[in-house]
């Protein structure tokens, strides 16, 4: 009896105790609003010793040996004074998650890197250093890094965080279909309606009616969408881009994009397009292996698109109007230097090593291990570049479509703190259109519509 | 996949009630016929247990309750009561989607993943040589993890190089977008998991069929058994706890399937396979997501029908168990 009473007394006492704990626990580190950092002078390392500092980082295989690589070069260069450690986190959203866990109360790296889609909520975490501070404070020039790149990381002129892993999106060609199908292999389309007119010409079919090679397959990357945006010269979302102003809806409706999923429909109706979802590894496979001859990637593709067993060619992102006259946006990520619970010698530290992966060597490096594009204007005149492109002429037009796009706010390209659902609600506007055959408004209206919650949370949480 | 039991022996001990199980009077007595050195011990034996299922299944429950009433800031740590927001945030169509798609999946998955195998077994358990070779591959699947599972199946299925494609194309047949056609991609991501949880459920049958006892079946034999009818009224019924626990195994992990729609489809094509854990997962973490308080509504309404459909399968369907 009594040991009964004192079990289940026991057991109400601890009930009570987890439920009490979990509030406790959930209590919340959470975001200093107040938060402003700066970057430190030179002398910060004086007399510091040597400063450990660590970089979260999500690349993997060569690209992960690469920054590996150096790293190294950077710790024995600076021996004694910096030594930087890497640490691995999968991908861009597990070292996301990795960073608000450690906002939440643990420690926090001193660089992290984040992909473009971050960059308006790796600001309103109040937890960086801003890249132009240390730019200011070094009076260091920035007119080596191609200005495009350094556009999409600057808000009001203001420089957040430095580019690193870059890449644009290209359209790709099979120069060997061209050619058996009479078109010129030179002379990729540049249009949607060019693209119709070479796929009827390069679409094939066998005896008995199955395509045996598409004209056109391009996965229903949200990024495209976004692409095609700023092609046109147009703006993908308000308050300029989301650069004047937290912005506080996406422009899905619009004639240029009724027109794009329409134009894909009637493609893939007429057996002209290959339907591909939104995975790139599927679009990456249907082009390398033959069965479309034109297709939408990044240049980071273009390594493996090399070793096809036919010719790949490159041309420009196309355009929904043949008189659009904006120019893509770049993507990738690039790196953050925090400020939270960092002393000046660590931010300091975290800017060195910044500044030399910057530098035209590491980026010479970077490009032609990896097939990034390099943000240094300089690492492009190297001899390594120079003959790396040599190898790789398809590599040039995407060096010329930077060069020759305008940077307005419209080739910025657009910032939500939510910009990662922004993107995946984009794709659902494409696969309803695309793959379910819904009208094409009403599957962007319904995309947008369902993007008003969540940027109304987010802006309401951050006071914006 | 977490396998909540193990699979039981047809020669199990017949159930008995617990001793005084019924009545509070009954209960007591029992502790007290425990007693003396036998409490304590029974203490730590049921310790282990009693502290993996606190820690790991009760006590989330709190702050799964705490965050489902409370609003996020945009690193995910709860902020102001908001009482029934994210539960009334549940009552749109786009959840009654959700919760469809789990339905028809769990459906999918727990029918074909438990009749092929049971198709499987009948054959498989006849002493013929070479049995056992096929035994062992049919049963190799469930040594995949979801995500494996997914990634080779998604090569499979690839739009441009499918291999099976290919053979149905030299069969004439013309094949469908298996990830992009709407109404085949929850087909597809269902059949993954049917021929992921298939060699678990074959391995747990195929024991249930080797344990049957040979006089019985002999002697129904002799009284002009056979075919499908000796199989629905003797053989089924003999096996019939294997079939209940491949049952309930599978539709917990049915229920519980994220791997296959993340990796496959991720959701598409327009969310036609977002699941209900995909959904959950999709809110707390997906997309730089970390809406908690709505996951944790949506956790709580996957508790929910868990717990039904527990409630079904023990209440309605075990009764039709023959435990000898």
């Amino acid at each position: 009896m009594r040991t009964m009473r004192r079990v289940s007394l026991l057991a109400a006492a601890l009930a009570t105790g987890m439920a009490v704990s979990s509030c406790a626990a959930a209590v919340p580190a959470g975001i200093d609003y107040k938060a402003v950092y700066t970057a430190p002078g030179p002398d910060a390392l004086n007399g510091a010793g040597e400063v450990d500092i660590t970089v979260w980082h999500a690349m993997t295989g060569v690209n992960g040996a690469t920054l590996q690589k150096l790293a190294d070069q950077f710790n024995a260069q600076n021996r004694g004074r910096i030594k930087v450690t890497l640490g691995f986190k999968n991908n861009y959203d597990d070292t996301l998650s990795a960073y608000k866990n450690a906002l939440r109360g643990s420690t926090l790296p001193d660089i992290v890197q984040v992909y473009d889609i971050g960059t308006q909520f790796m600001i309103d975490t109040r937890s960086i250093v801003p890249m132009q501070s240390f730019v200011d404070v070094d009076k260091f020039d920035v007119t080596d890094i191609q200005p495009n790149i350094a556009g999409y990381y600057s808000v009001g002129g203001k420089l957040y965080s430095m580019p690193f892993n870059t890449s644009m999106p290209l359209l790709y060609i099979n120069r060997n279909a061209f050619a058996k199908a009479g078109l010129d292999p030179d002379k990729p389309p540049t249009t949607l309606d060019e693209i119709m007119a070479d796929a009827e010409k390069l679409t094939v079919k066998d005896s008995s009616g199955n395509v045996v090679q598409y004209g056109f397959g391009a996965s229903l990357y949200g990024w495209f969408l976004e692409q095609w945006t700023a092609v046109a010269g147009q703006e993908y979302c308000d308050q300029g881009n989301g650069r004047d102003g937290h912005a506080s809806h996406a422009d899905f409706v619009t004639d240029e994009h009724v027109r794009l999923l329409a134009w894909w429909q009637r493609m893939t109706e007429r057996g002209l397009a290959l339907k591909l979802d939104s995975d790139t590894k599927n679009g990456d496979t249907a082009f390398e292996s033959g069965k479309v001859a034109i297709t939408l990637e990044s240049t980071g593709s273009l390594g493996d698109f090399t070793k096809a067993a036919f010719e790949a060619g490159a041309g420009y992102f196309p355009k929904i109007d043949a008189t659009d006259s904006g120019g893509p946006i770049i993507g990738g990520a690039s790196l953050w230097i925090v400020g939270r619970g960092k002393d000046d010698a660590h931010k300091r530290a975290a800017w060195e090593f910044t500044k030399f992966l910057e530098s035209k060597d590491s980026q010479a490096t970077w490009h032609t291990s990896t097939g990034y594009f390099p943000i240094s204007r300089a690492a492009l005149d190297t001899e390594t570049d120079r003959q790396w492109v040599a190898k790789k002429p398809q590599f040039q037009v995407a060096i010329n479509q930077l060069q020759g796009t305008k940077l307005t706010k419209a080739t910025q390209g657009c910032l939500f703190g939510v910009m990662p659902q922004v993107r995946k609600a984009a794709e659902n506007a494409m696969q309803a259109a695309v793959l379910q055959g819904k009208d094409a408004r009403q599957a962007l209206q319904d995309a947008q519509d369902s993007l008003n919650r969540p940027i109304g949370d987010y802006n309401d949480a951050v006071g914006g | 996949m977490t396998r909540h039991a193990s699979p039981p022996s047809t020669a199990a001990p017949p159930v008995e009630p617990v001793p005084g199980a019924e009545s509070g009077t009954g209960s007591r007595s029992y502790l007290r016929r425990l007693g003396g050195r036998e409490l304590p011990l029974a203490v730590v034996f049921l310790a282990p247990a009693v502290l993996g299922l606190g820690l790991f299944v009760i006590f989330p429950l709190f702050p799964a309750v705490f965050l489902a009433t409370r609003g996020s800031d945009i690193i995910g740590s709860p902020t102001r009561y908001v009482g029934l927001r994210h539960f009334a945030e549940l009552l749109t169509p786009e959840f009654g989607q959700v919760l469809w798609h789990t339905l028809a999946f769990t459906l999918i998955v727990v029918v074909a993943g438990v009749l092929l195998p049971l198709a499987l077994a009948v054959p498989l358990s006849q002493r013929l040589p070479g049995m056992r070779v096929f035994r062992s591959l049919f049963t190799l699947p469930f040594a995949y993890s979801a995500s494996a599972a997914a990634v080779v199946w998604l090569l499979m299925v690839d739009p441009g190089t499918s291999p099976i494609n290919w053979v149905l194309r030299l069969v004439g047949i013309a094949a469908p977008g298996w990830t992009t056609d709407s109404n085949w991609a929850l087909v597809t991501v269902a059949g993954v998991t049917v021929w992921m949880v298939s060699g678990f459920n074959l391995l747990v049958l195929s024991a249930g069929l080797a344990g049957l006892d040979e006089e019985v079946l002999e002697a129904a034999t002799l009284d002009g058994s056979a075919g499908v009818r000796h199989f629905l009224s003797v053989v089924l019924p003999m096996i019939s706890p294997s079939v209940f626990f491949v049952v309930v195994t599978t539709t917990l992990t049915a229920l519980q399937s994220l791997g296959q729609p993340q990796v496959m489809t991720d959701g598409g094509p327009n969310g036609s396979t977002s699941t209900l854990v995909y959904s959950i997962f999709n809110q707390a973490f997906h997309n730089n997501n970390s809406n908690y308080g709505l996951a944790s509504a949506q956790g709580l309404v996957l508790l929910i029908i868990g717990v039904l459909l527990a409630a079904v399968q023990f209440g309605v369907i075990e009764r039709r168990v023959h435990y000898r």
